[in-house]
C-alpha cells in the first residue's frame, strides 16, 4: 500500500468575514505516493500547497475548520479518525517560517519537545537528540537559543525536531524560502543527504525548480486545486509554457532547452546544468569538426530526422522584453548622483561594525543591485538611503542633503523603502486607506491623495481589491499592496528589500515588469535581493557586499563575469551564466559574458550559423 | 540586532548547579528575611554577602553595575520621600520650608533603599543563575500544571521575538512618512496605531502557525504520560545549600525575635 494516499480531497477555509463564503482551496486532490519516494510539489502562490501539506497531518481540517472532503491516508492512518498529535508521530511537518516553528529555549530542548510529548524514556531521548542533531550538522549549537541562530541554521533545528521524532514521512513546506543562498545550501544539504534514507518519505514543497530537479523522484505540480501535472522531473519541466502559465519557476536551464527548441528546432530536455552542458558541450564540438554524424547529434538532442536548422534570428529572439543589460552604463545618458555614500560606518548597539568605510554614488535613473549574504550590510547600507539609520561614521548624502540633518519623513519624499515582509506595514481596513497613509503622512489632502490612490490603484491592478481588507489578501496581492502604498508617495528613488521573495513566476514577472517601467519613466531603482536571476535580467549595476563592505561593484555583466568575487562572497550566479561559463571553459568558444537566457540562445545560435556546418548536413 | 530578555548568565558555577529549587527556597526565605529587618547595618552587611554570592557564581561585573543602574531611580525616591513625609526623633540636620531632615528619618529611608536592593539581588541570584527552560521545569515538578509552564515559557521565549517585530513595523511605518515625534501625548499615541495594528496582525499570524507546530510535536498526545529531558534532581550540594539557607534563616529570626536585633534603622539591638 501508499504510503500516502490522497482521495478526491477537497477543502474550503471557513469564511475568513462574518456572513462570507467558505473559500474553497483544493477541489478533487488525487495523489499517491510509495513509501521511500522523494516527491516535490509546486505551484503558484495560493494554490494551497501549504493546505496540502496541513491536510497530510491533520491539522487540516481538524486546527482550521472549514469544509473537508475526500481522504487523506498516512502510514495507513486515515487523517480524519486521528488527532494530529498521534499523526505526527508518524508525519513529521517543517514549515516555512522559522520563527513559529521554534519555541524553546534552547537547540537542545527544541529537539527534544516532540519526543516528550510522546512519552520516550530520558535515555532513549538524550540519544535520538544527539542523532537528530547530527544529521542536521547542528550538535555544537545544542546550548544555543534558536532565537539567535541564521536563517539556515533555524531551518537545520526545526528539521531536527522532526527527525528525532522518527516519523515514516517528511514534509518540508518551502523550507528554504526566505533564506539567503548560503542558508538555501545549508538546508538542501541536509535535505538531499535524508533523501538516501530508504526508510523515509519525503515530501518537498518548493518555489526553486532547481533544486527539485535535482533531488526529486517526481515533481506534482499543483494548480486550480488540483494536482494538474505530475510525473519526473524531466516530463514536467519540459512543459515550461505550461508551468509558467501555472505560476511555477522552471529550472533556468529547462527554460534554454524550451528556448532552444523553439528556434533551433531541437529537442533538449534539460532539467539540471549538467545535463545540458554535456548536451550542448556535444553539439559545440561536433559542430567545427563537421564530422558529426547522425547519431551524435540526436544524443545532443537534434530531432531524428528532420535536419538541424537554426532557425530564428537574433533580432526576433529579442522581441519581448528588452534584456536592460544590453544598455550598458557608458552609453546610458547619466543623471547627477541622486545617493552619494562617502566613508560610511555603521554600528549597531554593542556589536561589531555592520557597515566598514563604504564608499558609493547611486545615478539618478539607475536599476541597482545590492547583493550579498545575510549579515553583509546590504539592508544596514540602505537604510541609510531614507534616514532609518544615521552614520555612525561618514556621511550619505541624499540629493546633495546630508541626511543626518533630514527626518525619515522629509525624506520619504525623496526616497520610498518597501519592507521586505508587508505584513510590517499592512494595518489599514481597506486597500484604499492602506494605500492613502502615506500621501496623507506628506501633508497631502482630499483630491490629490484620491488621484494618487487611484493611480497606484491602477497601475498595480489593484482596483478590484480596493475596499478589501488588505490583511485578508493572498501573500501576492499583499506583496504589490505594500509596494503600491509606497509607490502613492510618488518618491523619486524606490528601495526595495527582496521585493520577490515567496512570489511565484507570475508574480515575480508582473512586480518586475512595473519596476523596469517605472525604471524606464526616470525613478532609480535599488534592490535588495538573493534572486540572482533578476539580478542578471534587470540591474545595470550590481553591488556585492561581504562583510560590511563593498566587494565588488560595477556593470552586472562584468560582476558576474568575476567568479572569484562571487565565490568570496558565497554568490552562485544564475544557471545561465553558470552553463556559459562552464562552456566557454571547455573550449568551445561560446562568449563568457551572458546573462540571460535569450542572450545564451542567441549567442549558441550565432557560433553554430558561423560554423555553417549544420546546414550542410 | 539581536536583543534577549533572558537575565541567564552562561556559566558553569557552584550556584548554577544547584536545583532551582533549592534556589527558589533561597529567594523565598531570603526575601522574608530581609522583610524582617529594618536596619543600616544588617541591610549593607547583606549586600556584601549578597555580592559575594552573585561574584562566585562567575556573574560579570557589569551585570552587578546593571542591576545598581536599574535600581537608582527607586534608591533616590525613596529616601527623598521617606525624608519629606516621615521625619522622626529630635536630631534635625535640615529645615527649609516645611520639611525637616532628621537623621534618624535619613537612616530609616537608607535602610529601605538598601533593603530593596538587597532584595534585587536575592532575586537576581536565582535568574543569573538558572536558565529559563530550567525554571520553567523546576516550577512544574513543584506543582504547576504543565500547560501554564509551558505558557510561561512561550511568553519569555517570544518577548524578544516581538520586541523585534517592534522595531521593524516601527521602521517600515516610519518610512511610510509616520511621524512619531510630534505633537501631544494623544497625538503621539494616535501615531503609534499604525504600528501596534500591524503588530497585532502579525502576532496573530504567528500565534496560529505556532498552535500548528505545537501539535506537530505532538504536545497533547492523548494517552501518553509526558516525559522530560530535562533533569533536575536533588543532590548533596543541593541539600547543603538548603540546610544553610534554613539555618541562617532561623537564626536570624530567632535574633529577631527574641532579641529585638536588626530593628532599629541604626543600633543593631534595641536599647544600645
Amino acid at each position: 500500500m501508499s504510503e500516502i494516499i490522497v482521495d478526491d480531497l477537497r477543502f474550503s477555509y471557513p469564511p475568513l468575514q462574518r456572513g462570507g463564503e467558505p473559500v474553497p482551496v483544493l477541489t478533487g486532490v488525487e495523489l499517491q505516493v510509495e513509501g521511500g519516494e522523494f516527491l516535490s510539489i509546486m505551484g503558484g502562490t495560493g494554490v494551497g500547497k501549504t493546505t496540502l501539506c496541513l491536510a497530510l497531518n491533520g491539522t487540516v481540517p481538524q486546527s482550521t475548520g472549514g469544509r473537508f472532503g475526500g481522504d487523506v491516508v498516512v502510514a495507513g492512518l486515515n487523517t480524519k479518525e486521528h488527532p494530529v498529535a498521534l499523526l505526527a508521530s508518524q508525519v513529521g511537518i517543517v514549515f516555512q517560517d522559522a520563527e513559529s516553528q521554534l519555541f524553546n529555549m534552547t537547540v537542545e530542548d527544541e529537539v527534544a519537545f516532540g519526543l516528550e510529548s510522546l512519552g520516550v524514556p530520558r535515555a532513549e531521548m538524550r540519544e535520538r537528540v544527539e542523532w537528530a542533531l547530527s544529521a542536521v550538522e547542528m550538535a555544537p549549537h545544542r546550548h544555543r537559543s534558536p532565537f539567535h541562530l541564521s536563517g539556515g541554521q533555524k531551518q537545520r533545528v526545526a528539521i531536527a525536531a522532526m527527525l528525532a521524532m522518527l516519523p515514516r514521512i517528511l514534509v518540508l513546506d518551502e523550507p528554504t524560502s526566505g533564506l539567503d543562498p548560503a542558508g538555501k545550501a545549508e538546508v538542501f544539504r541536509v535535505i538531499s543527504r535524508l533523501r538516501h534514507n530508504q526508510q523515509m518519505t519525503i515530501v518537498l514543497v518548493e518555489q526553486e525548480g532547481e533544486k527539485i530537479a535535482e533531488f526529486s523522484d517526481r515533481v506534482a505540480v499543483l494548480h486550480e486545486g488540483q494536482i494538474a501535472l505530475i510525473g519526473s522531473p524531466a516530463d514536467v519541466f519540459s512543459q515550461v509554457d505550461l508551468l509558467h502559465e501555472m505560476g511555477v519557476t522552471v529550472p533556468q536551464v529547462s527554460e534554454l532547452a524550451n528556448l532552444l527548441n523553439r528556434h533551433k528546432g531541437t529537442r533538449h530536455v534539460f532539467t539540471t546544468l549538467d545535463d545540458a552542458r554535456q548536451a550542448l558541450a556535444l553539439a559545440l564540438k561536433i559542430a567545427p569538426t563537421g564530422r558529426a554524424t547522425r547519431q551524435s547529434l540526436e544524443s545532443a538532442g537534434y530531432p531524428r530526422g528532420a535536419p538541424p536548422v537554426a532557425t530564428g534570428s537574433s533580432a526576433e529572439l529579442h522581441q519581448g522584453p528588452v534584456t536592460t543589460n544590453k544598455l550598458n552604463p557608458q552609453t546610458l545618458n547619466r543623471g547627477s548622483p541622486c545617493i552619494q555614500v562617502r566613508h560610511l560606518w555603521y554600528r549597531y548597539n554593542g556589536e561589531s561594525d555592520a557597515v566598514r568605510s563604504i564608499s558609493l554614488d547611486v545615478e539618478e535613473g539607475d536599476f541597482v543591485a545590492i547583493i550579498g549574504q545575510n549579515g553583509s550590510g546590504k539592508t544596514t547600507l540602505v537604510k541609510h538611503f531614507n534616514g532609518l539609520l544615521k552614520p555612525t561614521r561618514g556621511t550619505v548624502q541624499v540629493y546633495g542633503q546630508d541626511t543626518a540633518d533630514l527626518s525619515i519623513g522629509q525624506l520619504a519624499r525623496q526616497v520610498g523603502y518597501v519592507f521586505q515582509n508587508p505584513d510590517h506595514q499592512i494595518f489599514s481596513p481597506t486597500v484604499r486607506q492602506e494605500i492613502a497613509f502615506g500621501p496623507q503622512n506628506l501633508g497631502l489632502t482630499g483630491d490629490e491623495v484620491d488621484r494618487r490612490v487611484a493611480e497606484a490603484l491602477a497601475r498595480f491592478h489593484l482596483a478590484a481589491h480596493a475596499d478589501a481588507p488588505p490583511a485578508l489578501l493572498g501573500y501576492g496581492l499583499r506583496r504589490k499592496v505594500g509596494v503600491a502604498a509606497v509607490y502613492a508617495m510618488r518618491p523619486r528613488v524606490f528601495i526595495l528589500d527582496e521585493p520577490t521573495a515567496g512570489l511565484d513566476w507570475r508574480g515575480v514577472q508582473e512586480l518586475m515588469s512595473l519596476l523596469s517601467d517605472m525604471n524606464a519613466e526616470g525613478h532609480t531603482i535599488l534592490l535588495v535581493t538573493h534572486d540572482m536571476r533578476i539580478v542578471a535580467k534587470h540591474a545595470r549595476r550590481t553591488v556585492v557586499l561581504h562583510e560590511g563592505k563593498v566587494l565588488a561593484d560595477g556593470n552586472t555583466r562584468a560582476v558576474f563575469k568575476r567568479t572569484d568575487w562571487l565565490t568570496r562572497a558565497r554568490i552562485e550566479p544564475p544557471q545561465i551564466v553558470q552553463l556559459a561559463r562552464q562552456l566557454a571553459l571547455s573550449g568551445v568558444g561560446m562568449p563568457t559574458d551572458v546573462l540571460t537566457v535569450e542572450a545564451f540562445c542567441d549567442a549558441y545560435g550565432a557560433h553554430l550559423t558561423g560554423q555553417g556546418v549544420l546546414h550542410e548536413l | 540586532m539581536s536583543f534577549s530578555f533572558d537575565l541567564y548568565v552562561t556559566h558553569r558555577s557552584w550556584l548554577h548547579r544547584v536545583d532551582p529549587r533549592a534556589k527558589l527556597a533561597f529567594v523565598a526565605l531570603g526575601t522574608v528575611a530581609l522583610l524582617l529587618f529594618k536596619n543600616l547595618w544588617v541591610m549593607l552587611a547583606a549586600l556584601v554577602a549578597l555580592h559575594a554570592l552573585v561574584l562566585s557564581a562567575g556573574v560579570p561585573r557589569d551585570r552587578v553595575v546593571w542591576v545598581w543602574r536599574a535600581m537608582l531611580p527607586l534608591n533616590l525616591l525613596i529616601p527623598a520621600l521617606w525624608v519629606i513625609f516621615y521625619p522622626e526623633g529630635d536630631q534635625v540636620l535640615l529645615r527649609f520650608w516645611f520639611v525637616r531632615v532628621t537623621a534618624l528619618s535619613v537612616m530609616r529611608g537608607l535602610a529601605l533603599a538598601l533593603r530593596l536592593n538587597a532584595i534585587a539581588f536575592v532575586w537576581f541570584s536565582w535568574l543569573f543563575t538558572t536558565d529559563q527552560a530550567t525554571l520553567v521545569r523546576s516550577l512544574v515538578k513543584l506543582g504547576l500544571p504543565y500547560e501554564w509552564g509551558l505558557v510561561l515559557a512561550l511568553g519569555l521565549r517570544y518577548i524578544p521575538t516581538f520586541y523585534g517585530l517592534f522595531g521593524v513595523v516601527t521602521d517600515a511605518q516610519q518610512s511610510r512618512g509616520l511621524d512619531l515625534s510630534e505633537g501631544r501625548w494623544l497625538a503621539r499615541l494616535r501615531a503609534y496605531l499604525p504600528i501596534l495594528v500591524a503588530m497585532m496582525i502579525s502576532a496573530l499570524r504567528t500565534s496560529e502557525k505556532l498552535g500548528m507546530a505545537l501539535e506537530a510535536r505532538a504536545l497533547g498526545l492523548p494517552g501518553v504520560q509526558r516525559t522530560a529531558f530535562r533533569e533536575i534532581s536533588f543532590r548533596l550540594l543541593d541539600y547543603v545549600y538548603l540546610a544553610v539557607v534554613l539555618t541562617l534563616f532561623a537564626t536570624l529570626a530567632f535574633l529577631r525575635w527574641r532579641h529585638g536585633f536588626g530593628v532599629h534603622p541604626l543600633y543593631l539591638l534595641a536599647g544600645w
